[in-house]
């Protein structure tokens, strides 16, 4: 911590998990609403197959089309599919965590087709050539000079690190774009089964821009984003935005059922809704099945002491966080990502503030287990865990242990504290002093001191 | 892939899932009653920094929708054809405001229009209180650009329309989202926190949403 980059990432956790507070503070139904969020996300996940069946037939009858997409690879050939179908050159793009982990602008950029990110943060992203950093604020890790300079040099205007002025700069740069895009892409917040509607929430209005002014909309979503009706959407959108920012509502919640009808002023004259799998029957067809209730809010990642620490990118994923540290393994396997569970302190909090309560630190350690059991972890680290089971589950072994412990140490150190243990330790020596095991047990000082 | 592979492997999969239990939750919502709406519904917009003005009557309103655009120094609007009080865009073009026509085919967009574009007029179907949100349905004669392209968006409402939460309104009318191609629920101006999150109003969407309470 310290430099300007980890001091606007810890600046900007603290400011989201702040108004988070608040806003449910300020709540009386909150809690309630939390647990019929949950109700509802479970009854969803529990009949998935049933209500993406229903929603298909409904997006049908009101004029749009549902494709199937059993990977990342299929769901990019749908895309580019519909695009040259239409002839569609120029795409805006609304944030959508699915179109991150499927790529899809690196695919359709490569077919010749260019693709505008118009969210300020994914759009900062794009001209600095970067990755988002967090679900629901992507350039959290940059600063306004760093703003500045991307626009200056990607954009040609004159340097300025005023918020207000770079967005004025970003609305007018995008603002012809949307009215001259062929095709929109966006992802979904939550589906409706019953009405066959995708909702949106953004607050720009870029969302809005995306789903509107061009001819062609296509949806992205992720197949666990549905729900059965729409009162129950209303429910869920409740504690979404309250979780995410500390709002109440997003600014905008736009829901969608079809395309323009004839009579309509505006709106795409094609609707487009491409249901993607990637992995998430793998992760439903398991012990981490309730991870697929997430609804996006990032409230976890605000929370979490190991993100706020590292940040975004440390996880190496698009799913960062505690929440990404169940879904990334579920999703792309447990190689190379074994290790993300073990990014946590398991203290907690996740859960606390989690709006459908998912059970976040228990799955964590379920992954755990299972790479432990997997025989992923470091052979030292393996045989010295069940060494040290063996020792403290026996009384006298573990008295024992504690004698040798204080008489080997006392070898390496000095006035108390280990300037550099050996072998595996030296990792934590490193930055910071090792205290000496002491003399006498805790249970020994009691024995001698209170003891009868 | 075809939908009933698709399909049918998300049904086997929901067989092994080790989903917990729900929480046991009452059918209806609990009571969110406030002591008054208007009162509430005026202090949650403002909250989120739109401008509420009125009530006032509808012979009023048009009066009042003149001043706020003309305060604005606004030369173009747009408007929905029907609107909780009659009169406002002949009081718009009274004023010297030119009124733009929404016809928008995508073969023939004149994009000087929309960047030209000062100001939108829209009802709305409902206020929610709680949050200071105005629910738009779109549709014949209700372009839902007439609340997105402009920086100035007044929104005429019908102060008997306002509800309390968007979870009480919409389980009162759980057939909105099917009935109607395009719903929005707007709260507030378009906004971003995305630099330094320090917020900023009009990204993409209106700088200013003015909310005229008509009774």
């Amino acid at each position: 911590m310290g430099t300007p980059k980890a001091m606007a990432v810890e600046h900007g956790m603290r400011t989201l998990h702040q108004k988070r507070e608040k806003a449910v503070d300020e709540f009386p139904l909150m809690e309630h609403l939390r647990d019929r969020s949950r109700a509802i996300r479970l009854h969803a996940l529990s009949n998935l197959d049933r209500l993406l069946d229903h929603f298909a037939d409904r997006v049908g009858a009101a004029g749009g089309k549902v494709h199937w997409a059993d990977d990342a690879a299929e769901a990019n050939r749908i895309v580019l599919d519909i695009l040259q179908r239409t002839d569609s050159k120029l795409v805006v793009k609304s944030k959508s965590m699915v179109s991150e982990e499927i790529e899809v602008n690196h695919h359709l950029e490569s077919e010749g087709i260019e693709v505008v990110e118009t969210d300020l943060g994914e759009f900062i992203v794009q001209l600095a050539e970067d990755s988002p950093s967090h679900i629901i604020a992507p350039v959290l890790h940059m600063t306004r000079q760093d703003v500045g300079e991307v626009f200056a040099e990607k954009l040609g205007v004159p340097y300025t690190d005023d918020p207000f002025e770079l967005n004025r700069i970003a609305r007018e740069h995008l603002r012809p774009i949307f009215l001259k895009a062929d095709a929109g892409i966006s992802g979904v917040n939550l589906a409706v089964a019953e009405s066959g509607s995708v909702i949106l929430v953004t607050n720009e209005g870029n969302g809005r821009m995306v789903t509107t002014a061009p001819r062609v909309h296509i949806a992205l979503m992720g197949m666990e984003r549905i729900v059965s009706r729409w009162q129950d959407a209303a429910v869920v959108l409740e504690t979404l935005a309250r979780s995410a920012t500390g709002q109440k509502l997003s600014v905008y919640t736009n829901v969608v059922t079809g395309p323009r009808k004839e009579e309509d002023p505006d709106g795409p004259e094609e609707v487009h809704v491409v249901i993607i799998d990637n992995g998430r029957s793998d992760i439903l067809s398991g012990d981490t099945a309730e991870i697929l209730a997430c609804i996006r809010c990032g409230a976890c990642l605000n929370v979490c002491p190991v993100y706020r620490t590292a940040g975004g990118h440390a996880y190496g994923t698009v799913y960062s966080g505690p929440v990404g540290s169940i879904v990334t393994p579920g999703l792309h396997g447990m190689d190379p990502w074994w290790e993300l569970p073990y990014a946590s302190t398991l203290c907690g909090a996740c859960e606390e503030v989690c709006p459908v309560r998912i059970q976040i630190p228990s799955m964590l350690l379920k992954l755990r287990q299972r790479a432990a059991a997997e025989g992923r972890l470091p052979g030292w680290l393996q045989r010295g865990m069940s060494r040290y089971a063996r020792t403290v589950t026996v009384p006298t072994k573990w008295a024992r242990a504690k004698k040798w412990a204080h008489r080997l140490s006392a070898l390496i150190s000095v006035r108390g504290w280990i300037r550099r243990m050996p072998g595996p330790g030296r990792g934590w020596t490193s930055s910071r002093d090792f205290p000496q095991p002491a003399k006498e047990s805790f249970q020994e000082w009691w024995r001698s001191n209170r003891g009868t | 892939m075809e939908r009933e592979a698709f399909l049918s492997r998300v049904g086997r999969a929901s067989m092994t899932a080790e989903l917990p239990s729900s929480p046991a939750v009452p059918a209806e919502l609990p009571d969110y009653p406030p002591a008054d709406l208007v009162a509430l519904f005026r202090n949650r917009a403002q909250a989120v920094n739109a401008v509420v003005h009125g009530p006032v009557s509808r012979h009023g309103a048009p009066v009042t929708i003149a001043g706020i655009v003309t305060g604005h120094g606004a030369r173009t609007f747009v408007s929905w054809d029907s609107l909780p009080a009659s009169g406002v865009p002949g009081a718009l073009t009274a004023q010297g405001l030119r009124r733009l026509e929404f016809g928008l085919t995508h073969e023939d967009r004149d994009l000087s229009a929309f960047t030209s574009l000062d100001v939108g007029v829209t009802g709305s179907t409902a206020g929610l209180a709680e949050s200071g949100s105005l629910v738009l349905e779109h549709g014949p004669g209700r372009p839902r650009l007439a609340s997105l392209l402009p920086e100035i968006h007044v929104a005429l409402i019908d102060v008997d329309t306002i509800s309390t939460t968007l979870a009480h309104w919409a389980s009162k009318n759980p057939e909105t989202a099917a009935k109607t191609t395009n719903l929005v629920i707007i709260t507030g101006p378009s906004r971003t926190g995305d630099i330094e999150q320090q917020l900023n109003l009009g990204v993409h969407g209106p700088r200013h949403v003015h909310i005229v309470l008509v009774r």
